[in-house]
């Protein structure tokens, strides 16, 4: 881990917590990371649709994150 | 014609007869089943004005043409009647072996009218109709008069009862089914009380009408296997609706203290994965392999199962979060046969109400034992505070006074369910046109603000995705009567129910005629609101105010500072009605009405208001 990593907290919503076998967990990534290599890095299904926040708003898949960033990963959820 | 069996039965309660009607062909293709039926017989039969709780409202209860037919979800019923909460019309949905029975007795229909001058509960079987005393199960609660019924009829009958609830005139009272789940939320109980009806045990030995009876069976059984997978594959019933409580918390959507807040730390402790494993049992409706009902024990040691909408506001919206005990009110809920939404708004504007200052009174946010009593005295109409709260929260604050409407979480009347629109303008619009008052199963579009569009975007998109969504969820599965699960959590098609559709009834539908049916019922609801209160105007579409309140902002998340703009929400309202063709009041034009066949029906409403 190089002393440039930032520390992201990851939330996993509804199955996915069961698929990964965690609930939520902060996790060192490279300064500049991005959305994307975040749910890469994540064996989730990639073809699920998903919703991805962060820090409660909506979040592109480009977008690169900071240091103390809240990433929520859902399943796309429609509603009871 | 196929699908339907075209039979209406009618049981009379203040003279204790019935007889069978028919309709027809013409009549089943305009209305196809459940919310359609419901609410064109309450259109013509019901005249306006008249006391929701008197002899003259009827109780409708009915399937649609895929109701009961083994395929994904389809045990559905509807019950419907002239609201007692809101004075408009009321309908809701529930999981039942009703279903099943109520199809292979020969009925698409059943209205029941009148009232009986001493507690009575109905027993059908086929041809037969028993008028029985009531007796030794008035007074109880659901779950005893499920088990009375049960012994005596076996478990293989569908059975509907109120609790004590629906017995005292509650006005948020539910018609309940230990098979399933319990189903209309606008008071539909109350009026079933008002009857003096306990309960309605259904058995049929008949075969249902399907004009392609083996390609069905083999399609049904098929897609409900299918349908099982897939929910094992994505694991969407490990918690079933209860996992977009975490995800509301993240996003700001959740019900806190009556809708001030919209998360909160300890959300955690009641969420989908803490349910998931608290799990003593699942539960399910007739007819699905995807069973969403988490059952747990609650503080007393009761079963009690809970979805995400219960926890939601029985739960966070209450500032209570000790699992069990929400599964306590949860399970008093069910019992006394009410609505877990309303109760659980009408307690935290209660609170709410108290520290504001407007009423004296020793309830607070967080106090689960007192929410317990309350629940009772509500459910039983006890004192001043017992009726007060059975009123639901619009006639409450309109008692009360002191501008407490404004916190008053309801539209026309109905609870808001559990998705605090504080920020989310798409899904308060969604909330602000539901055609029953507010409820979320009419069309629920937070995933899409989020993801497809921007949160503080009031553009057309947002309508069109709302009345969208209305057309499948508020149209399409309350017509043809089926749960919209498989379709909303898992993806299955909407074709699936087209195919059903036609194999069921030997037509060849696409999704456009169902949608011409679906506006056509939009169409027609509105106007018997409007035939209900002639002077009507576009505010009846508002969320509560309180949303457009900045000073109610959140002050820290995700959305703190923010608030509904009045004007935006306005020009939002406008675009829908646009797509709608509707005018600025909210009500539909005489070529809209003319284009959905609703001739008729526009010469009727322009007895009480001009139609542009
Ligand atoms: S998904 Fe849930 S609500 Fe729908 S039919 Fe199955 S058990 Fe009932």
């Amino acid at each position: 881990m190089s002393t440039l990593d930032i520390k992201i907290t990851i939330k996993l919503i509804g199955p996915f917590v069961n698929q990964l076998g965690f609930s939520e967990k902060t996790m060192s990534f490279p300064d500049g990371v991005t959305v994307e290599t975040v749910l890469s890095s994540l064996p989730l299904d990639p073809k699920r649709p998903k919703i991805v926040t962060r820090n409660g708003q909506a979040v592109a898949s480009g977008e690169r994150l900071s240091h103390g960033d809240r990433l929520a990963i859902s399943p796309l959820y429609s509603g009871g | 014609m196929h699908g339907w069996t075209g039979n209406i039965l009618r049981i009379n309660l203040t003279n204790r007869t019935h007889k069978v009607d028919h309709f027809d062909e013409e009549f089943a293709r305009k209305w196809v089943g459940g919310r359609g039926f419901a609410l064109k017989i309450l259109w013509d039969e019901l005249k306006p004005g008249i006391d929701p709780l008197g002899p003259e409202n009827k109780l409708i209860v009915t399937v649609g043409p895929i109701a009961g037919i083994p395929a994904p979800n389809t045990g559905k019923t509807v019950v419907a009647a002239k609201s007692p909460l809101t004075g408009g019309y009321g309908d809701g949905n529930l999981g039942t072996r009703v279903t099943e029975q109520m199809r292979k007795a020969g009925y698409d229909i059943i209205i029941i009218e009148g009232k009986a001058d001493s507690p009575v509960y109905l027993y059908i079987e086929d041809d037969r109709v028993e008028y029985l005393a009531a007796d030794e199960i008035w007074g109880k609660g659901t779950y005893d008069t499920h088990d009375w019924l049960y012994k005596k009829y076996g478990k293989g009958a569908g059975v509907l009862s109120i609790g004590q609830g629906g017995e005292n005139l509650n006005l948020y009272s539910m018609v309940r089914s230990l098979e399933g789940r319990a189903g209309g939320r606008p008071g539909i109980g109350a009026v079933m009380g008002s009857k003096k009806l306990k309960a309605i045990v259904i058995k049929g030995s008949k075969p249902i009408p399907v004009a392609d009876p083996e390609g069905m069976r083999k399609l049904g059984l098929e897609d409900l296997r299918k349908v099982g997978e897939i929910d094992k594959k994505t694991g969407w019933s490990i918690q079933g609706t209860t996992g977009v409580l975490a995800w509301c918390n993240e996003v700001a959507a959740l019900p806190v203290h009556n809708m001030r807040k919209t998360h909160h730390p300890e959300a955690w402790k009641i969420d989908g994965e803490r349910l998931n494993n608290a799990r003593v049992a699942t539960y399910g409706c007739p007819n699905c392999t995807m069973r969403c009902g988490i059952t747990i024990l609650d503080h007393e040691g009761h079963e009690s199962e809970l979805d995400y909408e219960n926890i939601g506001m029985l739960g966070s919206n209450l500032d209570i979060f000790e699992l069990d005990q929400v599964a306590s009110l949860n399970y008093l809920c069910d019992d006394y046969g009410l609505d877990t939404i309303s109760a659980g708004a009408v307690l935290a504007f209660y609170a709410d109400a108290i520290e504001q200052g407007a009423i004296k009174g020793d309830f607070k946010f967080g106090d689960a034992e007192m929410a317990k009593k309350l629940l009772g005295l509500a459910a039983r109409r006890e004192g001043e505070v017992g009726n007060l709260l059975a009123d639901g929260s619009l006639r409450m604050a309109r008692k009360i006074g002191h501008n407490s409407e404004a916190y008053a979480m309801q539209v026309k009347g109905l609870e808001i369910s559990a998705y605090n629109c504080k920020f989310i303008p798409g899904m308060a619009l969604a909330f602000g046109t539901s055609p029953i008052g507010a409820h979320h199963k009419e069309s629920w579009v937070i995933t899409f603000e989020l993801k497809q569009t921007r949160r503080d975007s009031y553009g057309p998109e947002k309508a069109a995705k709302v009345i969208e969504l209305q057309r499948i969820r508020g149209g399409l599965f309350e017509f043809i009567v089926a749960c919209r699960f498989p379709w909303i959590e898992l993806g299955w098609q909407l074709e699936h129910y087209a195919e059903y559709f036609n194999k069921i009834t030997g037509l060849n539908w696409t999704l456009d005629d169902f949608w011409k049916v679906a506006d056509r019922i939009y169409a027609l609801m509105k106007f018997f609101w409007v035939r209900e209160f002639p002077f009507w105007d576009r505010t009846r579409d508002y969320p509560p105010m309180v949303w457009f309140d900045p000073k109610n902002a959140d002050t820290e998340g995700p959305i703190a500072g923010k608030y509904l703009e009045l004007d935006k929400y306005n020009q939002l309202l406008d675009y829908y009605y646009e797509q709608r063709g509707w005018d600025k009041r909210g009500i539909p034009t005489r070529k809209t009405a003319e284009a959905l066949d609703l001739k008729q029906e526009a010469d009727e409403v322009e007895k009480f208001t001009k139609l542009e």
